[in-house]
This record gives C-alpha cells, sequence and structure tokens, in this order.
C-alpha cells in the first residue's frame, strides 16, 4: 500500500517524515493512537493517507466503482480550521484518482446541505464536536456511521481540559459500538501528560487502549525568545495589562520582518492595539489586520488568505489564529503580555519560521514591571520545554445528562446498553450504579420521585424499557442547547441597512446607550437600538474609549512555571552581571519594593499590610500561580473568619493574593494560630465554599449544559423568554430546595477537582510551613502588591451577619 | 419587623416578606409573586427543584396570619404562565384564606378572567381608592400616590473594602412606592435612586431604610 503514498510524496517533491510512515503503518495495522505533532508539521497527511489507502485496500476497483457513506470524521476544535484540513484531504483522494468526497459541517453549514447529508454523507466528514453530537441527535443515526472505519480528534490537547473533551469521550463511546471497524486517533501538541491524553482519548480500561500506539514527531525546533524590555523603566507601569507603552519598540520588528503576527490575551486588547497602531503610524493602513473570535467569518477569512499572499506586513490576533492554518510567510511572532502557558507560548512561537528547519522567532513584550520576570522565566522553560497538564474533567453529570438526552431525543436508548460504554470513558470511570439511576430519574422527572400534580416533561420511557424523548418542543430545544456549552449570551453587531459585523457578550451591549460610540472590529461604531438578537450600530467618526470586554484568557501557571516564575525572582538578590537582562531593568523596581519591604528569597515568605481609600489591604505572596491562589485565599479568609466574622474581598494573580477587608485583620493571630497548616485543607476549603461564590459562578455552565437553564439561541434569532432565569436565581432555589442534586453539588466538586488543583495546594502550603515568615506593615502600596489590589474581578467571602453588615455600611454612609 | 410609614396620612407597613399593609382600610398589597413559574419551567423540561412550588404559598400563609387583612390586592404577575397544575394549588389557597381577593391584572396574567370570577377574584386593570392608585405598571398620575409593581427592585450598597450588596426593596418616590416582587423564584432589577427617593431595603427578618 506504501508505495502509493511514497510515490505521491516524491511528485511532491517531498519525503514523508519517519512519524507520518509510524502512523501509516500503525492505522494499517487496525491500531487506534495519539499523534504528538505540531501545527504545520504535516499532521494532516499522517493520517488522512492511511484512511485513503485503507479504502483502497478493502476496495481494489475504487477507481471505477464507488462505495457511497461515510468513512472517517475528522474532529477539529475550531470551525475555521475546517477549510484547510478539507483542501489537504482533497489534494489526496483527487490526487490517487479515488471518487471520495470531503465534506464539513459545521454551526456554519447550510439547513439545506445538513439535510442533503441526512440522504448522503460525503466519504469523509469534517466537524465539531458540538455538530457530531448533533448527529447522534438525528433519527437512524446508527446506519450512518456502520461504515465508518475512523475518527480523528486534532488538537485534542485543546478540548482535553474542557467539557467539549467530555462531549468527545461520549461521543466515542457509542461509535465504538455502533461502527463496525472503527480506529480512533487524536493529534495532539505537545502537553505535560500526552499519556493521559492518549488515556482519556480511547477510554481506561478499554481494549482500544490495549491495542493503540503514541507516536511522537520529534520535529526539534530552534525557537528564539526575546524579550522586549524597556527602554526607560522608570516610566513603565507597574500594573496594567495593555503594553502600549513599549508600542514604539514594535515597530521596527515589524518592519524587519515579512509579516509579523501580534498575539494579544483578549480580544478587547487586540481591538486597542490595532487601533493604536494605526494612529501613530498611519502608514501601516492597509498592510495591517485584525483577527479575532467575533469577528465576521468572510473577515477572518480574508485576513487568513492575506496572510498566505504576504500582502500584509502585520496582523493583531488572539488565540483565535492559536491553531491550525499553515502561515508559511510569518517569519516573526510578538506575544504581548502573559501567554500564561508554556504550551501555548511554544504553539505561538511555532506560527513563525513555519517551514521545517526553520527558526522560530517569538518577542515576549511585557505589560507590566513584573511581567518581566515572567519573560526572563519563559526563556528557561522554553529551553526546558517545561509544558503544563490539560487536566481532564471527572464525572461532569452535566454533559452526561444533556448526552444522554441526546440519545433519546434521536433513536431512544436501552440504560443497560448505554452504561457499560459510558463506564468506559475516562470522566465517568467512578460512575457509580446508584448515581446511574439518579440521573435516569432525572432524566425522566425531573426529580428522584413520582408527583400527581408534577407536569415535568422530557424524556419518556416506553413500555420495552427505551428512553424517548416523543415531544418535538423538546428534541428541538435540546438540539439548540447542542454547542451552547460554553460562554455568556451573545447578540450581533449589524449595520442598519444589513452587514453582519461580528458578535459581542450581551452584557457589554445592556451597558450602552442610543448614541454611545464603542470600537469594535476595528471601526467605530455608534450604538442605535435593539432589535430582536442584534444589535443595530452605524459607523461614527468620534473617538471613544469603550471597548468591549470579554472574560475568560485567565488562565493559570502550572507548577512548573510557577517554580521557573520563583527561581526568577530570587536572582534579584544576585549580582548584577549574574542578573538576565529583564532582572537587569526591573532593579529599580526592586529598589522601591525595598524602600517598606523585601523581594523574597527561597526561604522567605513575604506578608504585606498597608491601608488605602479602599480599605484594608493584606498581602501574600506564595508564587504558585493564581489558581492556587485562588483556593488559598478563600480558605485562608475562611479560617481567619473562624477566629472572628468577617467581610472581605479576594483577588489574585500568578504572584500572590490579597485579603481586602474594612477591618484591619490581625496578622500575628493567622501566625499564632498556624492558619497555613496543610492539616484539614480539603474539609476546610469545602467548607470556605459555601461562604463564597465560586460554586454558584461554575454552576452557570452546569445550568446550561444540562437544559436547565435555556439560552436561546441567538444568531438564529431565537430567544425565548418565558423560559429564562438566571442561573444564579436557580442556584438558591436548589440551595433551598435540594441541595443533594447531583448537579447542583457537582458545582462544588468542580471547583475543587478541576480548578483548585488540590494536590499542588498541599505542596505549596507544606512549602510555606518550611518558610521564614516576613511581615511588613507598609505605609502604602508597595510595586508588587500592586498589579494584585488594582484588580477589579474578585471573589468575595463573609460569614458575618447580613444586617450587620448593613448597620456598618449605613453607619459609614452618614458618617 | 415591619417598617411603619405614611402617606397622605395613612398608615402602611411594610413586611419583610416583600407585602405591604394599609392599616385603615385593613388591605395587604402584594405584587408580583409569578405562582406557576417553577411548573410551567418543568413542563417545559427545565427541572427546578419542585420543592419550591410550595414555598409560595407557605409565605403567603405567613405574610396573612401576621395582617389579618380584609382585602389582599395583588398588584399584578400573580400567574406567570398559562394554565398549568399549579393553579389548583393557588385554587385551594383563595378556599382556606379568609379575605376577600382582588388582582390587578399584569402583563403575565393571561389566564382567563373568568378562571379568576369562579374562584371570586375580581380582577381590574387598575384600582383607585381615595386618593390612592394601584397598578401594576409604575404610573405617576396627578392628585395620586401610585402603588405597583412590575420593576421587581433591588438597591446596591456599598462599603469600605470594596463590599457590595444587592437588597430587593421597596422603592419609594415623592408620588409612588414599587413593592418588591414577593415571588421566590423571580429576580430583581437594581435601582438608582434620586435625593428624593426614599428606599427600604428587605434585610433579613426587617425592613431597613437605607
Amino acid at each position: 500500500m506504501f508505495h502509493i503514498a511514497e510515490n505521491w510524496f516524491k511528485e511532491q517533491n517531498w519525503k514523508p517524515f519517519p512519524f507520518q510512515e509510524e502512523s501509516w503503518n500503525a492505522f494499517l495495522d487496525g491500531k487506534h493512537g495519539l499523534l504528538n505533532a505540531p501545527t504545520g508539521s504535516g499532521k494532516t497527511y499522517a493520517l488522512w493517507f492511511p484512511i485513503v489507502l485503507n479504502y483502497i485496500k478493502n476496495h481494489p476497483d475504487y477507481k471505477i466503482k464507488h462505495k457511497k457513506g461515510l468513512k472517517a470524521i475528522w474532529i477539529t476544535p475550531l470551525r475555521a480550521l475546517s477549510q484547510e484540513i478539507k483542501q489537504s484531504a482533497e489534494r489526496i483522494t483527487q490526487d490517487l484518482e479515488t471518487q471520495m468526497t470531503v465534506g464539513i459541517r459545521t454551526g456554519d453549514t447550510s439547513a439545506k446541505e445538513r439535510a442533503k447529508m441526512r440522504t448522503h454523507m460525503p466519504d469523509l466528514l469534517i466537524t465539531t464536536p458540538e455538530s457530531l453530537q448533533l448527529l447522534l441527535s438525528s433519527k437512524g443515526y446508527e446506519k450512518t456511521f456502520k461504515d465508518c472505519s475512523a475518527v480523528v480528534v486534532d488538537e485534542w490537547h485543546e478540548l482535553l481540559g474542557t467539557k467539549r473533551g467530555v462531549q468527545m469521550e461520549l461521543g466515542l463511546s457509542r461509535l465504538k459500538t455502533i461502527c463496525k471497524e472503527l480506529r480512533i486517533w487524536g493529534i495532539s501538541a505537545t502537553i505535560g501528560n500526552l499519556e493521559q491524553a492518549r488515556e482519556v482519548l480511547l477510554g481506561p480500561t478499554s481494549p482500544e487502549l490495549e491495542n493503540s500506539v503514541l507516536v511522537k514527531a520529534n520535529l526539534n525546533k530552534k525557537i528564539t525568545v526575546k524579550s522586549i524590555v524597556p527602554k526607560e523603566m522608570e516610566t513603565f507601569p507597574w500594573r496594567g495589562h495593555l503594553g502600549l507603552h513599549l508600542l514604539d519598540q514594535v515597530v521596527p520588528i515589524i518592519n524587519n520582518s515579512k509579516t509579523t503576527l501580534l498575539f494579544t490575551n483578549t480580544r478587547s486588547q487586540c481591538e486597542i492595539w490595532f487601533q493604536k497602531i494605526l494612529e501613530k503610524y498611519p502608514e501601516f493602513a492597509g498592510e495591517m489586520a485584525m483577527h479575532h473570535g467575533s469577528i465576521n467569518k468572510e473577515t477572518r477569512l480574508w485576513v487568513e488568505q492575506a496572510i498566505r499572499n504576504e500582502s500584509l506586513k502585520a496582523v493583531v490576533c488572539t488565540s483565535s489564529l492559536d491553531l491550525g492554518v499553515d502561515f508559511a510567510p510569518v517569519e516573526t511572532v510578538i506575544q504581548i503580555g502573559g501567554p500564561k502557558g508554556v504550551a501555548r507560548f511554544l504553539q505561538r512561537a511555532g506560527r513563525s519560521g513555519h517551514r521545517p528547519g526553520k527558526e522560530s522567532v517569538i518577542h515576549f513584550l511585557p505589560t507590566h514591571a513584573i511581567e518581566l520576570v515572567e519573560a526572563s522565566a519563559m526563556q528557561k522553560a522554553v529551553l526546558n520545554s517545561a509544558v503544563e497538564d490539560r487536566i481532564p474533567y471527572l464525572n461532569s453529570f452535566d454533559v452526561l445528562i444533556q448526552y444522554l438526552t441526546t440519545l433519546a431525543v434521536s433513536d431512544g436508548f436501552y440504560p443497560d446498553e448505554i452504561y457499560p460504554e459510558i463506564k468506559q470513558t475516562f470522566c465517568y470511570q467512578t460512575l457509580t450504579e446508584e448515581q446511574w439511576q439518579w440521573l435516569l430519574n432525572f432524566l425522566v422527572m425531573g426529580s428522584q420521585s413520582l408527583k400527581s400534580y408534577d407536569e415535568y416533561k422530557k424524556v419518556e420511557v416506553e413500555e420495552d424499557g427505551k428512553f424517548k424523548v416523543n415531544s418535538r418542543a423538546v428534541a428541538m430545544r435540546h438540539r439548540f442547547q447542542i454547542g451552547t456549552i460554553v460562554g455568556d449570551a451573545t447578540i450581533s453587531v449589524r449595520y442598519q441597512k444589513g452587514g453582519y459585523i461580528g458578535s459581542i457578550e450581551e452584557y457589554f451591549i445592556s451597558k450602552l446607550s442610543p448614541g454611545d460610540v464603542f470600537t469594535f472590529a476595528g471601526r467605530n461604531l455608534e450604538f442605535i437600538r435593539i432589535k430582536g438578537m442584534a444589535a443595530h450600530v452605524r459607523n461614527s467618526k468620534k473617538r471613544t474609549n469603550k471597548v468591549p470586554s470579554w472574560m475568560g484568557g485567565r488562565l493559570s501557571f502550572s507548577a512548573k512555571m510557577s517554580e521557573l516564575l520563583r527561581q526568577e525572582l530570587y536572582t534579584a538578590e544576585l549580582e548584577f552581571s549574574e542578573q538576565s537582562e529583564e532582572i537587569q531593568a526591573l532593579n529599580p523596581m526592586f529598589a522601591k519594593q525595598r524602600e517598606e519591604s523585601i523581594v523574597p528569597q527561597p526561604h522567605q515568605f513575604l506578608i504585606e499590610t498597608f491601608k488605602t481609600r479602599d480599605g484594608y489591604h493584606h498581602m501574600f505572596y506564595p508564587f504558585e500561580g493564581r489558581a492556587i491562589h485562588e483556593g488559598m485565599s478563600s480558605l485562608l479568609a475562611y479560617r481567619i473568619s473562624l477566629l472572628a466574622p468577617i467581610t472581605c474581598s479576594l483577588a489574585f494573580n500568578d504572584y500572590g493574593f490579597e485579603l481586602l477587608s474594612d477591618r484591619e485583620i490581625d496578622i500575628q493571630e493567622i501566625l499564632d494560630n498556624n492558619l497555613f497548616t496543610p492539616e484539614y485543607m480539603l474539609s476546610d476549603l469545602q467548607k470556605s465554599l459555601n461562604s463564597n461564590e465560586m460554586a454558584r459562578r461554575k454552576f452557570r455552565d452546569i445550568a446550561v449544559i444540562s437544559g436547565m437553564v435555556f439560552t436561546g439561541y441567538p444568531e438564529k434569532g431565537i430567544k425565548m423568554k418565558h423560559l429564562q432565569s438566571s442561573s444564579e436565581l436557580l442556584f438558591d432555589v436548589f440551595r433551598d430546595f435540594e441541595d443533594d442534586n447531583l448537579l447542583y453539588q457537582q458545582a462544588y466538586t468542580e471547583t475543587f477537582e478541576h480548578q483548585l488543583e488540590e494536590g499542588r495546594m498541599r505542596l505549596a502550603l507544606e512549602r510555606i510551613a518550611q518558610q521564614e515568615i516576613v511581615w511588613k506593615q507598609c505605609s502604602q502600596p508597595t510595586p508588587l502588591s500592586f498589579p494584585i489590589i488594582t484588580d477589579r474581578l474578585r471573589e468575595k467571602l463573609s460569614n458575618e451577619k447580613l444586617a450587620d453588615r448593613i448597620q456598618r455600611m449605613m453607619a459609614k454612609l452618614t458618617k | 419587623m415591619v417598617q411603619n410609614i405614611q402617606i397622605h396620612n395613612q398608615k402602611f407597613q411594610l413586611h419583610p416578606l416583600g407585602g405591604l399593609f394599609w392599616e385603615e382600610k385593613s388591605l395587604l398589597l402584594i405584587s408580583d409573586v409569578h405562582l406557576g413559574k417553577v411548573s410551567h419551567f418543568r413542563k417545559f423540561g427545565a427541572a427546578v427543584p419542585r420543592k419550591a412550588i410550595h414555598q409560595n404559598f407557605l409565605l403567603l400563609d405567613k405574610i396573612v396570619s401576621d395582617f389579618q387583612p380584609f382585602q389582599i390586592c395583588f398588584l399584578g404577575d400573580l400567574f406567570h404562565s398559562s394554565l398549568n397544575k399549579e393553579w389548583e394549588l393557588f385554587e385551594n389557597w383563595v378556599a382556606k384564606t379568609p379575605a376577600e381577593i382582588l388582582l390587578v391584572a399584569g402583563n403575565h396574567d393571561i389566564i382567563a378572567p373568568e378562571k379568576f370570577e369562579k374562584l371570586v377574584v375580581s380582577i381590574f386593570s387598575e384600582l383607585v381608592i381615595d386618593s390612592f392608585l394601584l397598578t401594576h405598571h409604575p404610573e405617576e398620575r396627578k392628585g395620586y400616590f401610585t402603588f405597583c409593581g412590575h420593576i421587581h427592585p433591588s438597591i446596591k450598597l456599598r462599603g469600605f473594602g470594596r463590599e457590595r450588596i444587592k437588597l430587593p426593596c421597596f422603592f419609594k418616590s415623592v408620588n409612588q412606592m414599587i413593592l418588591p416582587a414577593f415571588g421566590q423564584f423571580t429576580g430583581t432589577h437594581s435601582l438608582d435612586p434620586k435625593d428624593s427617593d426614599e428606599v427600604y431595603a428587605i434585610v433579613e427578618n426587617s425592613v431597613i431604610k437605607v
């Protein structure tokens, strides 16, 4: 078989990489596997080829006769990538003179095309995890998939730590049963837990895992990291996330390279950078573009094409350009602000010098002083490839409820058939019979017992024990709901005369009044009105500083990266000549820090206290990464509250955390009572969650995914007003009336097991126990504290009586 | 703990459950109960806890026993949706409650008036009693003081240390009082008071002027 592929490569003047041949071999041997290869390494050819070869092998007369029906599914997390994948597939199917067809099915696919697919599936289908679920919700899906020989899950690392990954696990568990001869393959960039990634993909105890391989591309690519060090440190800010101070230093980099990608962390930052560069350097007009997830598809495609044509000098973008799409002309990448992850940083670096053997160059642009430490640590991280793990979810009952409803909507399901499939997945390996029964009851009765006045309606049990949705309305609502797995309600932005510009969070629009001007998609737009599910706007010449903000993008450092960061900070005490360029540049800031406090050393744990207009600040610096600090702040605040009732607001970043209160907290008391002890950590953490809002926020996604909160379907203009309620309200109702509900409890367990990384937190507390505690009472905020105390996104914790709090607030009002 | 206020020389008590009692008339005003909402959601496959259905009736019983009014007037949005089985619970509640029941219809009240008439609940689009106007939607009318609902008002308080609290409230402007939503499974909408406004916030078991 191989010669066909080898000939094809020869015709292109290419030589297959060892990892490509290895994958072909394994696939044709009937093995499953995980391919570890970066974007742009030829990974699509590593798997499209054996899929086609396998068909040729089984159908020797493939050139004249064609067997219709679905043969392989390629899953991509971003629909933007599907075109590219389709092109590489078509190149093979056409060059090898097969009559195979390639089709795409995503949220962008028209209803007409989808209807056509119902009767005529393409041979090779490219789709997203959500669209795969939708296929499972259509009648007779078993027949559609029966001859499917392969599922390839591309960019598996992107899905792994998310609920879309869980959706994928469930989808695969079904396909394993209904496809006669299925091979499952994942493709993943380098992450810390590759072996586990394979286990999650195939199922921890499955025969598939036993019969699988891990193929590593091992393309040792040279990556050079350069920091953009501010020329004048004195005026460089202590806080902030935009980085515009260094705009002038970016321009020569852009000028010296063919095409430069500027990665920003949020869409608003992307908008602002684009705007500001053009304002200051109008000569870039026409040679610069912007690319982020809220911009309409046509524009995005145009930008991607323009990068390939080398007609753009610079593109300001977000993670929307992280994946896929081969952009050979990109020579340089600039990362603005901390990328919050070594893996992501490496991936972005890999966007440049995209040809085998070429060097990748990435510039790190710090947005505030402390980020220079991160810039310096990042260079070491890249050298050691200290990439982080993606932690898979466990027992996501919400996704399971959604999946079971999906099966009930299409052909119905028998619990005895489905339970073993689900038990084989990684996510649900510990699911008990009791929990399973609970879920089934919940699907049918919306509770655990039947009551006469209850009209709950969703899934019905038919006489032979089949679980089935018979109401068309329920089915329709459910199909809408699949895929709304993340995100706030969005609203489309259109010109009054028509013309779609993009979509924006409803929250932002709700804050605008008619006549307000905001920046979006690189344009200044005047808000006119909301009509249906669209915001009508017109172009405006007015200047504005209103830029839509998008949540998210707040990732936490891994344990490895946090350690590198600490090590880097400790070099502040070294001789000037032994320091990195970045740390040298920070010396004025360190001097300022030392005026009233210290720059901590390995054996020290720093606590600072001071008072400002906002209240009493209590700063703690474990340098363990944002997620750990989030949990630790909640834990500490809870333990303090046991000594005396308090109300405080918590803020945290990758360096430390703050407890802000309206009264002074006695630090000596914290130390005397040993409040950082790892003992009883878990139960204290659990209790702390009851007095803060973390679980409440987690519940939001759970309520949407499990179908308890209906969000409507903005792109289709369908909004079911009478069925809308906020997940906040619902959370309260569960707390008051049904706190044993598994979905409600999931909100709490998720906060721990997924977000807080219990094990890491214990290690961190043990480390603190070994350190000498240095408590500095300062007269004003220190440079280290600055980025934290100015953070507006905060958690709250209170165990005071509401009435007492009000009394104190009123006393202050009347003062 | 109720809060006592006077308007146009009449005495009113603001109850922490969200009702308002007019002493001289022995009239209890309650707004936005949204009965049937939980059942409506459940009927459409959203599994809101079933036990929450009864809470509204328990609270209604509690406030009625606190004041023992001659009349109870609902200021609209008594029933959230079209008819469902919670209506039967409402029928029982009306039958056992020893007071005359009036309804000023709100935008959610789409159940046929005949159904209410059968229970001897009179429906009005608005009510005028002396110099007081009772409506669902806020409305200022010359010479009258209005009691209304619809908004589900709440107020945001701020304190030292970036403390913030949102509380449901009775929201009084010069000639109008907006009642908080009585219903359990209902949200709130926060209002910014002007200097001439008075806000009575519900803090657990008491009503406090802020």
